[in-house]
């Protein structure tokens, strides 16, 4: 059997009386991309901030690559590649400079640090902006920058926080196609996000984790067998909603109905959408809502969600 | 520990960079000194000459050595004696002519052996200045001194000793000369002139900015993200608090030392003393300083919190130590006061410029060593952010 790079068993943490990760388990085999996904809130970045050595947990263990990070966290630090959400990087230095001082500090040193560093920058297409100060990058190049730091050692264990918050589509794309190659190189990779897109396209496996605990866990055939095959129709327009609700809850096919806070969209997971959708919009429109788009999915990991929590991803 | 320089080589570095360091290190502080230099170094630096018209009985022995001690405080206030009859004395000093005056009654020695209270009237201007309290301040203890021995004479009378016993004793104090003497401070004085107090200040008190540079960069830190990025490496975590202490003690030495270089060369008559021992002393004051900001890095939530506490914590200090007027203090406050890193300065540089050297500092850097160990251990006991305090 292969010794995994992460094994992660029964991880609880508490602030004050609130418990805000109760009871995570998580396993990630070489080259394997893991997955957390929930929404703001439910635990994502409290798991990651414990199993980085950020955090001590209140029970519970984390080994990396064989090594117990409470028994010997510096042995286990150095598996260990943290990009965290914010964007830690020090914007009077230049990319370059900011690579050789982390390099510096995970023990790299002479020509093999001035290597990686050239490498690094190559893989996220910053060589030719290595010099600049990196408080002139773009959002999207800072992000890229956050990244490659993360990689510049080689960790065996890639730990990305939401990396792609606040990124335009190209430089998200750019993120997303270079942890495709890290995965393929060998690397394990701990994503977590609440776009259920990067989790569909990246991850070969996907925990949900809602309210600190991972209530599911699978690959994402797995986790849409969970919904029974179920289509999910979203209902986009203005109206009396809790009424439209109350109607459309009320159709057979409807399994699930969760209006999305904010926004004027209900969110539905349904048997045999095709069959329904007439029924499903007369009744809306029925009740009172005028509709501006209706938005009909084979089942994905948002009606996953739905399916599991009675919520929607964006809650 | 290799890895610590590194920190503290990309700290500084940064620091450099952002060029805030000479800003408020070195540029404000300096001007702030230049400033204040014009506008209380004259106000406070040499004593004027004055005239002090006396009055007195002739041939009168105590008030001729009253006369002799006012002429003779030459090295402080330049001081002209002048007779002059009673009723003459306030005309003189609401025309300006004399800046004091002192009308000694008639029979003002025999009244002071007869046990009596013969009053010295001492007149002055509305606005007396400096010069006139120095004069009244040394007849009051002229005065003191005769009547402490025409006392002491009165009871060994009582005790069975003769009235010309007295009246030699008298004599005797009036012949040895005046009772009051001036003279130039030595060694561990611990006084500087009004000058070196605006330099010796004004270093302190931009001191407790400069060193917030290193330390309150943890609040920042933990801001952009890079803090948690620090502790993910395979490094101690105190290596990163230590690291940003090492930064605000080497920038707190080199912008104070600076300062102070500065200061004794841009103004006149500024004159601290050895460099070798004032460098001890910076290097303790700094530490101290230094460590108030780990309190502040600990208890802080945001950039903007830890820049009003530090402002706040420099004002208090910065005040309570002297750096824009003198402050005496005694007592328990007086003792409390030293372990300020302000305080301590001004009282270090007064010592090296009396010629003090290292052991002469040794109640300061004691001082000092209290203080940081007081404060690094309420950085860690007091409540507040525990990812590296």
């Amino acid at each position: 059997m292969t010794t995994p790079v992460l094994q992660v068993e029964g991880l609880r943490r508490s602030f004050g009386p609130a418990t805000v990760v109760d009871g995570v388990s998580l396993r990630i085999d070489p080259g394997e991309t893991v997955g957390l996904l929930g929404p703001n809130g439910a635990g994502k970045t409290t798991t990651i901030s414990m199993i980085a050595g950020l955090l001590r947990p209140d029970d519970g263990s984390v080994v990396i690559q064989g090594v117990d990070m409470g028994a010997e966290p510096l042995a286990a630090k150095r598996h260990l590649g943290l990009v965290p959400q914010d964007l830690a990087i020090y914007p009077e230095l230049s990319a370059r400079s900011n690579l050789s001082f982390f390099g510096r500090l995970q023990g790299m040193r002479g020509a093999d640090l001035r290597r990686r560093v050239a490498e690094v920058l190559e893989v996220v297409g910053l060589t030719d902006r290595a010099t600049g100060a990196s408080k002139t990058f773009s959002g999207g190049m800072k992000r890229r920058l956050n990244i490659a730091i993360g990689l510049l050692h080689e960790p065996r264990l890639l730990i990305l926080d939401e990396p792609t918050v606040g990124v335009d589509p190209q430089s998200r794309n750019a993120i997303l196609e270079s942890v495709e190659a890290l995965s393929g190189e060998g690397m394990a990779v701990l994503y977590t996000t609440h776009y259920m897109e990067e989790a569909e396209r990246l991850c070969d496996r996907i925990g949900i984790i809602d309210g600190g605990q991972i209530i599911a866990e699978g690959t994402r055939d797995e986790l849409v067998e969970l919904t029974g095959g179920a289509d999910t129709v979203t209902l986009v327009g203005e109206g009396p909603l809790d009424e439209v609700e109350a109607a459309v809850a009320g159709i057979p096919a409807v399994r699930e109905v969760r209006r999305v806070a904010g926004e004027g969209r209900l969110v539905m997971v349904v048997q045999g959408a095709p069959q329904a959708i007439s029924a499903i919009v007369a009744t809306a429109t029925g009740a009172g809502m005028t509709l501006r788009d209706v938005e009909t999915s084979r089942p994905d990991l948002e009606s996953v969600f739905l399916h599991l929590t009675g919520k929607a991803l964006r809650d | 520990m290799r890895r610590v320089l590194v920190m503290v080589g990309s700290d500084l570095r940064q620091q450099v960079l952002d060029r805030s360091i000479f800003i408020f290190g070195l540029a404000v502080p300096l001007a702030l000194m230049w400033v204040f230099s014009l506008i209380f170094a004259p106000l406070s630096e040499d004593l004027e000459p004055i005239t002090v018209a006396v009055s007195g009985p002739a041939d009168d022995p105590l008030t001729a050595t009253l006369e002799d001690t006012l002429a003779g405080l030459d090295d402080t206030v330049d001081v002209t004696v002048v007779e002059a009859d009673a009723a003459d004395v306030p005309g003189l000093l609401e025309d300006g002519e004399v800046g004091a005056g002192v009308v000694v009654p008639d029979g003002f020695s025999a009244a002071l052996a007869a046990g009596d209270a013969p009053q010295v009237q001492m007149r002055l201007p509305e606005s007396p200045g400096l010069e006139g309290e120095v004069v009244t301040a040394v007849v009051d203890g002229v005065l003191h001194q005769f009547t402490t021995t025409a006392r002491t004479a009165a009871a060994a009378e009582e005790l069975g000793g003769q009235p010309q016993q007295v009246d030699a004793l008298l004599a005797e104090d009036a012949a040895s000369g005046p009772p009051v003497r001036w003279a130039q401070g030595e060694t561990a004085d611990e006084q500087l002139s009004a000058r070196e107090s605006i330099v010796a200040g004004q270093a302190g008190f931009f001191l407790l900015f400069t060193v917030g540079f290193g330390v309150l960069g943890l609040v920042v830190e933990r801001e952009w993200g890079t803090l948690a990025r620090l502790l993910s490496m395979p490094i101690p975590s105190w290596w990163v608090p230590l690291s940003k202490g090492v930064s605000s003690w080497v920038l707190g030495v080199l912008a104070t030392g600076v300062l102070l270089v500065a200061g004794s060369l841009l103004f006149d008559d500024v004159h601290l003393g050895s460099p070798a021992v004032i460098a001890v002393l910076l290097l303790a004051v700094v530490a101290a300083a230094t460590s108030i900001m780990f309190v502040i890095a600990k208890v802080a939530r945001t950039a903007e919190q830890a820049g009003v506490a530090q402002t706040i914590v420099a004002i208090t200090l910065g005040m309570s130590g002297g750096a824009f007027f003198r402050v005496s203090s005694q007592g328990v406050l007086g003792d409390v006061l030293q372990l300020n890193p302000v305080t301590a300065l001004g009282r270090g540089l007064g010592i090296t410029a009396g010629g003090g050297g290292v052991v002469d500092l040794a109640p300061v850097l004691l001082a000092m060593g209290v203080m940081c160990v007081v404060m690094t251990t309420l950085a860690v006991l007091v409540p507040g952010r525990r990812d590296v305090l």
